[in-house]
Parts: structure tokens; sequence; C-alpha cells
């Protein structure tokens, strides 16, 4: 896969991967909504000589088609519209600062500013005294009412240290949980504290906060350590910043159909994605659009991507692999597969077709058409996917013990399997494990063959919800079973041959506890209504 | 880029990871693992998913341990350790390769050696399905390498997979460039006044991590039955003057707190308390998982001076309350040190060998290590530079990587 990168961004995170890709000649087009994109001096003598960079400032994507190594995006700029087709796309939009005054019942003042407008006032180098005249006392506010995190923490530690030991000012620390799980953050603790920074730390209990007439803001709170009732005046107020999103990242994960998160960010929190991925072949997620970040671990991501980018040019793992196919005879159009590929590769156009490089063979288009139109590999289209391996539930010599088939998410619970084998359980002699891709590609038409095929039981066995993935394999897998239980309560059958558990892959003792239960559960149940050759 | 060798030290997930991504890029990638089994102490972690994903990480450990088993281009060398480590033109590695008591190729993992074997810890069970021998033998505990005394392992055998007779190899390997993934060790708290080692049932939490993944839940040590109260206590060996250790371990309260929720998923009864200084923000909800937290445990703002035992092998926890002011006396079932990361001793020669900085709290400097060069062809990666979440190990893994593949396109055109 090669072709132009689309890099969005405009920060330390989105510089460094510029920088790395110019470095290596490598064709980027960066667009920013910003009307610069600052680039460090070394980018800017590679930029003047190289043609493989194209900056466009004041411009966003507004809509993007196609699939890893083929995407079409629309760019506006004044009012313009242009196309642009690149291979691939890195969102590295920067944070944006929501400072906590509201949280605090404070309005911002000359003398209650935030962290981001403390800033510029912290003399570089030190020494500037009169940018604080007539202040003495100055009262940091961090995450008294809502959790913050360390990245503000840091900044926090840093301006104090500045303001006590170079401007001889008096500062104070309010928090709840002192946040040092950042490197060198709990020596820097140590060093403000030497230097005179006081630090006042909350459980339960809350400040009273009044914002006084002249601007000053008057603290109230009973000591936890002496438990003292103490006042505290501050001449200057500094409250802390959420650290979100920016709007911008998080249109563009709805323009990109991207799986966010619920905070904005354009990456869930989904496991599998480490480190920069998306739920989209072809775009990555680095820096502070994916979550909250310091600048280090901007620079970590940075070399993410940029190794990740270098590893689309070289042929994929899968290559060669056959992926889903729709039958153009069959298909009617219903979108089904389009509305739910959590990889986005369905291409529409005059016909619907899977575009092979972004496809992830995950199988849940294959058990949602309504048409059974869609195949794959070996796979015929209108059968389940392993439909040869269930005709026939696994024989047990001893006739009462149950046959299960259990069908097991190949990145989980089939491993459990395998580790339940290898700790030495003695599994159920019925049990007969079913490989499947993804949880989401067993269907109705599984469940129901594995029970026609003489199981008295079926178990659908998936990752936990918010680790699949496929995003949601694991929430239709529950579905489908549940729909499959309602059948066979309609038919009067017990719901209890069917269950759906969550299994990680690890978890060796769970699955042979969770099938020991199964073999329990139908043990007390007549042999299945629809086995055969059994008396 | 002509067919290079990464040498990768430490086959924990961060190593696993670096050899991955090399691996990617048809780089040929020896990974040496001190240790019997792959996978580091990540390995050895419980998910600790109730019914939601709590993004701990352990599966994906698992999941770099199987791929990079089955990559071609990787070879794992475990019970491999670094004699001496030089730089001419390229690297040469001396191990020190320990016996292969086990044959892999025979092995079935049926546990009958472990079964036989009458010394405790002699022989280990791996925890991963992608360890395989499953079974190692403990040299400084088993008794045929003490004085030959003892052969029930190797005769009881079905596979002949055992030869206690095999002895260590010496080997060598060159290598284009080094990945130093070495990782931390564990604060071993013995000399906290916690009684961990005197009273049984005091354990770390990498123990309890054992404990659920063997058992599935929170059993007391001492007689294997569930543990109806449970304390964690924060911060030992960690953000502590008198040590020296001047930092956070970073992932002790997520996975103390991630722990607490799922003992109370599977054995509701159970009270849990929770000691510490301060909650470090994880996840990327924390603040509704934290006020999730704060209704099902116990949170208390104090670090315990002490544990005494009481009736019944009980723990008695004692420490002054910071809001109330009482002194708190509690009694525990089984208590749980959050031990602390810190720089890994063994190391020490190899990394001097390398000629790295280290830091003054003796992990290798972060500022040079996230990744950074640091000597010619030398990147250092994951918790050696400094305690890290499974996650930041692999982000820290792919920069390496990145930094990797850019040293040895430099020495394919030197400037």
């Amino acid at each position: 896969m090669t072709g132009k990168t689309l890099l969005i961004g405009n920060g330390p995170c989105a510089r460094r991967i510029a920088e790395d890709l110019v470095a290596r000649n490598r064709g980027i087009l960066v667009a920013t909504p910003e009307q610069g994109f600052d680039i460090s001096p070394a980018l800017a003598a590679k930029y003047t000589a190289e043609t493989s960079m194209e900056i466009l400032t004041e411009t966003k994507v507004i809509s993007c088609r196609g699939s890893a190594g083929n995407f079409s995006v629309a760019l506006k700029h004044n009012g313009k519209t242009r196309k642009a087709a690149v291979g691939n796309i890195v969102i590295a939009e920067e944070e944006r600062r929501i400072p906590c005054f509201s949280l605090y019942g404070l309005t911002p003042a000359s003398t209650i500013i935030s962290l981001s407008d403390l800033k510029p006032l912290v003399p570089e180098p030190p020494g500037n005294h009169r940018r604080f005249a007539g202040i003495t006392s100055m009262v940091f506010l961090s995450g008294i009412v809502e959790e913050s995190n360390p990245v503000i923490m840091e900044e926090i530690m840093a301006a104090c240290l500045k303001l006590q030991t170079s401007e001889k000012l008096k500062t104070y620390i309010l928090t709840r949980n002192l946040k040092v799980a950042a490197d060198g953050l709990e020596n820097m603790y140590r060093k403000t504290k030497t230097a005179g920074v006081v630090y006042i730390k909350f459980t339960d209990a809350q400040p009273e906060i009044v914002q006084m007439e002249d601007g000053r803001v008057r603290f109230e709170f009973v000591d936890e350590i002496t438990g003292d009732f103490l006042r505290l005046s501050a001449d200057l107020t500094i409250v802390d910043e959420k650290i979100a999103p920016s709007n911008y990242a998080t249109e563009l994960s709805r323009i990109f159909e991207l799986d966010g998160d619920p905070n904005g960010f354009a990456q869930r929190d989904n496991v599998h994605r480490l480190t920069v991925c998306s739920n989209r072949r072809g775009i990555l997620v680095a820096g502070p659009a994916r979550c909250v970040q310091s600048i280090s671990d901007q620079y970590i991501d940075a070399g993410n991507a940029v190794l990740s980018l270098l590893e689309q040019e070289r042929p994929a793992s899968d290559q060669g692999v056959e992926k889903a196919r729709i039958e153009t005879g069959k298909c009617v159009r219903c979108l089904t597969c389009y509305r739910l590929c959590p990889y986005r590769a369905i291409l529409v156009n005059t016909r619907v077709a899977v575009a092979p490089d972004a496809c992830e063979r995950c199988g849940i288009c294959v058990a949602e058409c309504p048409r059974g139109a869609i195949g794959m590999g070996q796979q015929e289209s209108s059968k389940p996917l392993v439909l040869p391996a269930i005709t026939g539930a696994k024989a047990v010599k001893d006739d009462r013990l149950p046959s299960i088939t259990a069908y097991c998410c190949s990145r989980s619970a089939a491993r459990a399997a395998e580790l339940a084998a290898r700790l030495g359980y003695s599994l159920p002699p019925g049990l007969q494990v079913v490989e499947v891709p993804c949880g989401g590609s067993v269907s109705l038409g599984h469940i129901l063959a594995a029970l026609n095929g003489n199981a008295d039981g079926v178990m659908v066995l998936t990752c936990h919800e918010g680790n699949c993935h496929s995003e949601f394999g694991n929430i239709y897998a529950r579905q489908r079973v549940d729909r499959a239980k309602a059948l066979c309560a309609a038919i009067g059958m017990e719901s209890g041959r069917l269950v759906h558990r969550t299994l990680a892959s690890n978890m060796g003792i769970e699955f042979a506890q969770a099938v020991a239960e199964f073999e329990k559960q139908l043990l007390e149940m007549e042999p299945g209504r629809l086995k055969t050759g059994k008396k | 880029m002509t067919q290079k060798t990464v040498a990768v030290i430490g086959g924990g997930v961060t190593g696993l990871s670096a050899a991955l991504e090399l691996a990617r890029f048809d780089i040929s990638v020896d990974v040496f693992e001190k240790s019997d089994f792959a996978g580091g102490h990540a390995i050895q972690f419980a998910c600790k998913a109730a019914d939601r994903c709590v993004k701990c990480g352990a599966c994906i450990v698992e999941e770099k341990l199987s791929q990079a088993l089955q990559d071609p281009r990787i070879r794992i060398l475990t019970g491999s350790r670094i004699e001496k480590i030089s730089k001419a033109e390229r690297f040469s590695i001396d191990l020190n390769q320990k016996a292969e008591y086990i044959d892999a190729g025979k092995c079935t993992s049926c546990g009958v050696c472990s079964a036989q074997c009458p010394q405790d810890g002699a022989v280990i069970a791996g925890v991963s399905k992608s360890h395989l021998p499953f079974y190692a033998i403990q040299e400084d505990k088993c008794r045929y390498l003490a004085d030959k005394s003892c052969t029930r392992c190797q005769d009881a055998c079905p596979e002949t997979a055992i030869t206690l007779d095999a002895t260590a190899t010496a080997i060598s390997r060159e290598a284009d460039a080094v990945v130093l993934a070495t990782g931390f060790s564990l604060f071993d708290p013995k000399n906290k006044p916690y009684g961990y080692g005197t009273f049984q049932n005091v354990v770390t939490n990498l123990e309890l991590e054992g404990i659920v993944r063997r058992e599935g839940c929170a059993l007391k040590p001492s007689d294997g039955q569930p543990a109806n109260s449970v304390a964690f206590i924060q911060c030992v060996g960690s953000r502590d003057a008198k040590l020296n250790h001047l930092w956070c371990s970073k992932i002790c309260c997520g996975s103390a707190l991630r722990m607490a929720q799922l003992i109370k998923a599977r054995q509701p009864q159970t009270q849990i308390s929770f000691f510490y200084i301060d909650v470090q923000t994880f996840g990327s909800d924390f603040q509704a998982f934290y006020r999730q937290v704060q209704g099902d445990v116990h949170m208390v703002r104090a670090i315990p001076g002490d544990i005494f035992q009481s009736e019944g092998g009980r723990l008695k926890i004692t420490c002054v309350d910071n809001q109330t002011h009482d002194t708190v006396q509690e009694i525990f079932d089984l208590v749980v040190l959050s031990a602390g990361l810190q720089p890994c001793e063994q190391n020490i020669e190899v990394i001097k060998q390398l000629k790295l900085n280290v830091g003054d709290d003796g992990f290798v400097d972060p500022s040079t290590a996230n990744g950074g060069e640091i000597s010619g062809g030398v990147f250092a990666a994951g918790t050696v530079a400094g305690p890290m979440s499974i996650a930041d190990s692999i982000a820290s893994a792919g920069d390496a990587a990145l930094q990797v593949i850019k040293y040895l396109e430099m020495g394919e055109k030197p400037i």
C-alpha cells in the first residue's frame, strides 16, 4: 500500500511526524484549520528543498471516500473545495483546554486565571518580577471537584517551582489526589516542597471558595492533617483545566467514520487499537487526538505513527488471504453490511463491494446479510461459516453426557480453551470447540445448525464488552443468542440450552468453569429435542 | 536494506512488541529472555474484566507472545543470560543458555513431572498457553542437580522428554543493533513492617494476580478458602523517601482498584479496603470508575504502620485515618501489598557494558531512553527506563523499533 499521507494537525506530534516523513522524502499533505503550520527550522530547510510536502493552512477535511491505500478526501479552503487522493491518513490534532472556573464557582477575572493564561506570565528566563506586581500569594486549584491528571499537575508544579524560587512568591496547591504518575513527577513534588510550595490535600470535603469584591479569592477549610480551621486568601488564583480533544478531532472522527470514544477522542480505548490504530486500516490517530498526553507521550506516538506508515508500504500480513466478497446476483443493496462493518470496508458505488485491503475477516457481514449474499474464503455465502464442522456434534461414548458445541472467538475464548487444556482441567467429553474469527460471525444459522446437528447445548463465547477487535462483534453475538433463545422458547425448547459468555484469552480456569457449569445445566434437562439417533 | 539482525534483551511485553514491529520489516530478531518463560511480568497478570473490558492490557501480552512465537523471523531464547556484550563493527553477545532439561518438542504439558516432584518449587508451571514446554526445572531447587538423589520426574515422564543430565551451553550471537527491554523488578516488601514472608496471607500484588489466574478468585494462601475481607496497601516501595524511591510506580492504583472490582464481582460478599496516599488517574473514563469504586471499596487515606496477626490467623491493620484522626483497627483475611516497580539489579552489568546512562533512581535515563538512541545502536524501551503500563510499554517499544530502523538504514548509506 503506497500513496501520499494526509497529516491533520499542527502540534508537536504532527510536526514530529512531518519531519520524519519529509526526511524520508515521503509524499505528505498537511492540512490544518489553523493559519500557519509551525515548522521547525530543520523541517523548513527540508521543505524548501523537497517537493514531497504540501501544506494547506486554514483547510478542513469535509468528507472522505474510499479505503486504505485509496482514499479520496475533500478539503475546504476559503470556501473552495478541492479533492485529494491519499493512501493513508494520520489524525494528530492538538488538544483543547477547558478551564474549570465554573467547577469552583469562580468567574474569570484579572485575579482569577486559567493555567494556560498563566503560562505566558511565568517569565523565561526568570526574574521579571514586575509581572506579578502587588501579588504575594498564589493559589492553584487542581482536581478538587473533578479528578485531574499528571499532565496538568506537572505544569502546575513547574510553574510553582519557578514562581516560588525566582519570583519569591508564596504558592499553594489545593488538590484532592495529587497526580504524580508521570516520569520524574514525584521527584519534582519533593523539590517543590523543599522550595516552600504548600500542598493542601482534600479527601471528601471541599474548601469553601468565595470570590471577593476586590478580586481576591478566599478559601476556608479544615486542614485534614491538623484538624485546624484555616482561611487562605489568594491575590491570584489559577484554576486547572480539563484536557479534551479539539472539536475538529471529534468532527474528524465522524467524517472518517471512526469509532471514537465517548469523550470525543478519535480513538476508542479498545486495547486492540494500541498504539495509534483506528478501526479503519490506513487511518491512524496519534497524540492528543486519541487520549490525554504529555509532550513526551506525543513524541512516542509520533514514532509509532511513522512506524505504522512505513509498515503500510510493505505487503499486508494478510495479503493473499481471501476476504469477504459479495455475490452481485444475490445482493439487493439493503446495505446491512455497510451499516454493520466495524472496519468500514464496504464500498457503495453502483454496486456494493468489499474493499479487500480494509476487510479484517471478522465475518459479521456474512452472519448478518439477510440474503446470504456474502461469503468468505472456503465458506459458501449462504451457509454458516463452519457448517461442515457442526453437521455432527461430537459423539460421546456415554450418551447420557451432553454434546456441547462451543463457538469460540479466535482471539479470546478459543485461546482460553487451549490454556484450560494445557492447565490440565478435565473438560466435558462432549465439548466441541469451534473456533470462529469473531463472535460476531456466529449467525442464527450457526446456532440452529449445531442444535440440528445433535448438540444438546450451544455456547457462544466471546471477548468482554469493549474488548472486541471488531468493536461490536461480541454484542451482536449476544443479541443473536438472545434471539435464538426466544425462538427456542417459542417451540417449547429450554432456552437454557443456549448461552453467551465472555472470556479473555488468559482465562483458563474460567473457561473450564463455564463449560462445566453449562454441562451440569444440560444434565438437568432431557437430551436435546432435535437430537437424532438417540433413544 | 540488507538482511539485518537485532538483539532484543528481555522477552517481556516490551521486548516482544519491539521484536514483532522489527520483524514486519523483515529484520531477523533474537529475543533473549533470562527466565524460563517469555512474557515477563505482564503475562502473569489476570484479566480484570467482570463483564466489561477494563483495559488492563493483559490479553494483549498473551497475543503478542503468541504472534512472536509464530513469526519465523523471531527466535525467542528463554533461559538465556547475557555474559558479555560488546560492539566492534557489530554487536557480539555471549550468552549462557540454560540446560534444556525438558525437550519442548516432546513435552505434552501433561504435568506428570510436576505431580511427581517431591521438592516444592523445583518444577514450576507456565501461565500461558504459549509456554512450551509448560513446565521448567528450577536448578536451585532440584534434588538431582544438588546431589543426584532424585530422578522421579525423568522416570515418570511418559514422553521421555526430561534429561536431568543436560548441561548449560555457551552460545554467541551477533547483531546490528540492540533493544534493551529488561524491564523492572518488583519491590521486595520483606523489610516493610507488614509481615510479608512471615504471615502467609500477606501477599504482593503480583502474587494475587497469580492466585486469581490459577483459582479464578481471591483465595487465602493459608487454607485455600475465599477471603471475605481484603486490604490493598498502596505505595509499598514507591513514593518512599526513606528508600530513596522518589517515583510513583504508575500502574498500582489502576491494577489494585480494577482487581478490587473483579473480586467484588466474583465474590460479592467480600469487604475490600484500600489504603492509599493519592489515587492516580488511569483509563479513559477515570471519573466514572472512581465514583463507582468509592461506593464499592472502603477508601482509607492512610498508609498503615504495621500489621499484626490476630485470632484465627487473620490480620490486624492499624493506622491513623487522616480524615477522622482516629486510630483505625481493621481485621482482614488477606492483605495485598501493592509492591512498586524498581530497577532490576540483575541487569546492571548489561547496562554498564552497553554504556548507558542511568539516572539517580537507577532507571535508564528517561530523557534519552524513550526510544532515543543512547549509545550507537542501543535503544532502551519499556520499564527499564521507569515504571509504565502495558499500553505505554507497547508504545515505547514501537517508538524504539522506529529508532532502530532509522539507525540500521543509516548504517546502510554512511553519510
